[in-house]
């Protein structure tokens, strides 16, 4: 049995974790945070992982529960401080798009679309769409039966779609 | 909308994120040939999925901060973390794999860097399919001299090897020869089943004395490969064949390379 993890692998999954732990967080510089407690855990809890299966899926998991965890703090101590307490919506959304991209309308409104997502289904609809993860290891990665995991994709694209047709017609650019 | 469609919601995310199964895949899209309303839901999932990945792919191509590269690597002696002499290597390897992350085409790049390490998947990948297509050398001793070829690969590879017998899941051995490799020669062996379908097995021992056991798989040009590295060797199995297929017969060989550790019971 492994009591070690693939390193070369970990490197490798790094841009990847960086990506997500930005969606989650909505934010550059926690993002990096979340990915190195997330790597802390992983060293930690390195025995269960279980050589073979999706080392990528494990991870994500992983950095899942911690940004749970360490969001029901956040979620406390804000609570403490303002009235406006949470809504289930990413707060602190601040994700910068880079220049080269600055010309595409459509890339810009995307990410202000799905930021307006709730996490679970944000979560969810990034780990399809766009990490193409198995609908079932998604539903590990949350802990939710996979049942869980085609709703909130299903509602999370039929926002997206409303939000899409929302707008001006002359906004929309179809390529 | 009607209340009597045709194909479920789940089904049309399913078939756009191309998680069906082949046969249903094949019978929803049949079905969205007569549906051009639910074909166009389709197409809009797909368009929504390319364009969420034009803007995040972006992400992936970023210099990584040190202090995480630091924090992937395996805590070794202890609790120090800081700056070891695996760090120029580590960095290489990081810019390598952020190459393959966003999908550049690293072959001829890496090639141009004399002394650039190639990665033991890719190796196992590209040596796989130099060989396992050449009709009529795929091998240099055959396996009607399987004693005189393990002999011969043992001999030049320092250490006792073994040619794992996978006629319990119909793969002959074809035979076996030796490959380059960064910095020691590995050893490559040949198997064939009836379809004249070829895998490979690479093995070379292991210059840096990994402690790596687990079994990872990656896809380098096609070819799939599941490799993996024990206390003294790393090995790697390719083969143009189905992921779960490659798998099965990994563990095979896995289980006879390692009969003598206790066998993998985590669940």
């Amino acid at each position: 049995m492994p009591d070690t993890l693939p390193d070369p692998d970990l490197i490798a999954a790094l841009p990847r974790l960086r990506r997500y732990a930005r969606v989650l967080t909505g934010d550059v510089n926690r993002a990096d945070d979340l990915v190195q407690d997330t790597l802390a855990r992983a060293w930690e809890k390195r025995r269960l992982w279980q050589a073979g299966s999706d080392l990528r899926a494990w991870l994500f998991t992983i950095m899942h529960n911690v940004h749970v965890n360490q969001y029901a703090v956040r979620r406390r101590e804000l609570a403490e401080t303002s009235i406006d307490a949470d809504d289930g919506v990413a707060h602190g959304w601040d994700l910068p798009v880079r220049a080269t991209q600055s010309d595409r309308v459509e890339l810009i409104e995307v990410l202000a679309h799905i930021s307006k997502l709730p996490t679970d289904q944000r979560e969810v609809l990034v780990l399809a769409a766009i990490e193409e993860l198995r609908y079932e290891d998604i539903a590990r990665v949350q802990g939710v039966p996979i049942g869980t995991v085609m709703s909130r994709l299903n509602r999370a694209r039929e926002k997206l779609r409303r939000m899409t047709s929302d707008l001006p017609s002359t906004l929309r650019i179809i390529k | 909308m009607s209340s009597a469609l045709p194909l479920s919601d789940d089904d049309l995310n399913a078939y756009a994120d191309n998680q069906l199964s082949p046969e249903r895949a094949r019978a929803v899209a049949a079905i969205l040939d007569q549906e051009p309303a639910l074909a166009a839901r389709v197409g809009e999932i797909r368009r929504t999925n390319a364009l969420l990945r034009d803007a995040f792919d972006p992400w992936l191509g970023e210099a990584l901060p040190r202090r995480l590269i630091v924090a992937a690597e395996a805590p070794r002696d202890g609790r120090r973390r800081g700056v070891t002499r695996m760090w120029p290597a580590l960095a290489v390897a990081a810019t390598l794999f952020i190459g393959v992350a966003t999908g550049w085409l690293l072959r001829g790049e890496m090639l141009q860097f004399e002394g650039t390490p190639i990665t033991f998947p890719r190796q196992a990948a590209l040596t796989h399919a130099l060989y396992a297509t050449d009709p009529n050398r795929p091998v240099e001793i055959w396996a009607n001299e399987e004693d005189r070829l393990v002999r011969w690969l043992s001999k030049r590879l320092s250490f006792p090897l073994r040619a794992p017998n996978l006629n319990g899941v119909g793969y002959a051995l074809v035979g076996g020869r030796l490959v380059a490799g960064n910095e020691k020669p590995g050893a490559l062996f040949m198997y064939e089943n009836a379809d004249k379908q070829r895998i490979s097995l690479l093995v070379r021992k292991d210059a840096e004395n990994s402690r790596e056991t687990a079994f990872r798989y990656a896809q380098e040009d096609g070819v799939g490969v599941f490799y993996w590295i024990d206390e003294s060797c790393g090995y790697a199995l390719s083969g143009n064949i189905d992921k779960q297929q490659l798998l099965s017969i990994a563990r095979v060989v896995y289980g006879q390379l390692a009969a003598s550790t206790p066998p993998a019971t985590q669940r």
